[in-house]
């Protein structure tokens, strides 16, 4: 996991003193800056966007950098890769969850206290689904399958959209001669 | 007209339409939407190369007020002082007041909303949490519906504006309220939507930007900066009005007052938001 210090980011491109995250035009500028570092990273690498030294993030900025970086990293824009976000407080967490569910996105995120959550919009099934990942750590649809009495496709299917929706990684490996997908937490 | 506010800056702009002064001499109350009016107005006469003269308050409070707001420090630029600024200007002190949430500030580029937020958390605390009550989750919606409100001017005016914020206790619900003014001399809300949305007049442009989210913007996810500050002000029994060409658009809590829609207006150029937030 590469770590993406927001406040050093907001040090080095804003160059006006300030700790938060606020207007679109500053936005901007940081996401442009994440996103020339994330295209130096390689393929299936996750980069956590560490807001732990960030004060305030309104809802422009929310938009500007996390939901716009999670839409295009949806559409493929940024390769093989993940976006995990760090150190959020209830504060913060508030504007990027309406910046994301305004765009029907989610994110993993790490609050302050430890506790992992998901922001944004995310059907129940696939939900409860990520909720057994992030237990598991790693996972095959045979496995959900056999925990949660599901169809094989039906299983298959949740995880893949886990994946396009960039929030479980996803790896093959041959096992008894054939090729099985694993579902990995990004957490 | 003793009291400039946003309740009588109406009749203050159809009075002063055809005077070549701005006559404050029997003012003894004004607040944050009566000191930035005056100065948009004083702008928007300058920008056409129309000098007014202002006639500054007898009242020593009033003066004292408008210096601690920064008010002078434009008004010199926009206006011819009478009497001459000089002769009052930085003779008070401000260490004693401590209801200044933030002075008369222009807002011209991103960077002057960095500068407007890092003052207001300073002062959050003296203010907002002692004569509001706001817990931590308050002040910071506070400072987010303050970065939306100011960012409008950005984004939307074509132009540029001025925000000044104050605490003062309001006697009619006898409650300590906090008053935001953001203003502008922009395009306002019809021509910022008439690119992408058919409006038929500004009363229409203001209730689809703020009830609809509508911007001038194509791209999925804006437009919601006003809804933000609608849902923080609805969310803390505030009020809330944004005026805009001719009309006037108001969000108004059960202690409110003031009609909801307000149409043919005397023109004025831009948009004025008026926050007003009571204590909990």
């Amino acid at each position: 996991m590469t770590t993406c210090n927001l406040f050093k980011l907001l040090k080095e491109e804003l160059k006006n003193g300030s700790s938060d995250l606020v207007t679109r035009p500053s936005g901007q500028i940081i996401r442009e800056r994440i996103e020339r570092d994330i295209e130096k990273e390689k393929n299936g690498e996750i980069i956590a966007l560490d807001f732990s030294k960030i004060g305030i993030i309104d809802y422009s900025c929310a938009d500007e950098i996390v939901a716009k970086l999670m839409s295009r990293l949806l559409g493929n824009e940024y390769g093989d890769k993940y976006i995990y976000l760090t150190g959020i407080n209830e504060n913060q967490k508030e504007n990027i969850e309406v910046a994301l569910e305004r765009k029907d996105l989610a994110v993993l995120a790490e609050m302050r206290d430890g506790k992992k959550i998901l922001l944004g919009n995310l059907n129940n099934y696939l939900r409860e689904t990520l909720e057994l990942v992030l237990k598991k750590d790693k996972i095959t649809a045979k496995d959900l399958s056999e925990i949660k009495k599901l169809e094989a496709n039906t299983s298959g299917t949740r995880l893949l959209n886990l994946h396009k929706k960039r929030l479980v990684k996803r790896m093959d490996e041959i096992r008894d001669g054939g090729r099985v997908w694993i579902y990995e937490s990004i957490s | 007209m003793t009291h400039l506010s946003d309740d009588t800056f109406e009749s203050f702009l159809t009075l002063i339409s055809n005077q070549t002064q701005l006559d404050l001499r029997d003012i003894s109350f004004i607040d944050p939407y009566g000191m930035v009016g005056i100065l948009e107005i004083g702008r928007f006469f300058y920008s056409k190369g129309n000098n007014k003269s202002l006639i500054v308050p007898y009242s020593e409070d009033v003066l004292k007020y408008l210096e601690r707001m920064d008010f002078f420090k434009y008004a010199e630029k926009y206006f011819k002082l009478e009497p001459d600024a000089p002769k009052f200007i930085n003779q008070y002190s401000r260490k004693s007041f401590s209801d200044v949430l933030l002075e008369i500030t222009s807002i011209e580029k991103s960077d002057d909303i960095h500068f407007i937020v890092g003052k207001v958390k300073k002062r959050a605390h003296a203010i907002l949490e002692k004569h509001l009550h706001y817990n931590e989750r308050a002040i910071n919606g506070f400072i987010v519906a303050l970065s939306e409100a100011c960012q409008n001017i950005i984004e939307h005016s074509e132009n540029t504006g001025f925000v000044g914020i104050q605490k003062y206790h309001f006697q009619n619900i006898n409650k300590n309220v906090v008053k935001i003014a953001v203003m502008d001399l922009g395009i306002g809300f019809k021509k910022s939507l008439e690119g992408l949305h058919t409006i038929k007049d500004d009363i229409e442009a203001l209730e689809k930007a703020l009830l609809h989210g509508a911007s001038r913007y194509a791209d999925r996810g804006r437009g919601h900066g006003l809804a933000a500050v609608r849902r923080f002000v609805n969310e803390w029994n505030g009020k809330l009005s944004i005026r805009s060409g001719t009309a006037k658009f108001s969000i108004l809590p059960d202690w409110g007052y003031g009609k909801e829609r307000e149409k043919n207006l005397t023109f004025f150029p831009g948009a004025q938001i008026n926050i007003m937030l009571p204590e909990v």
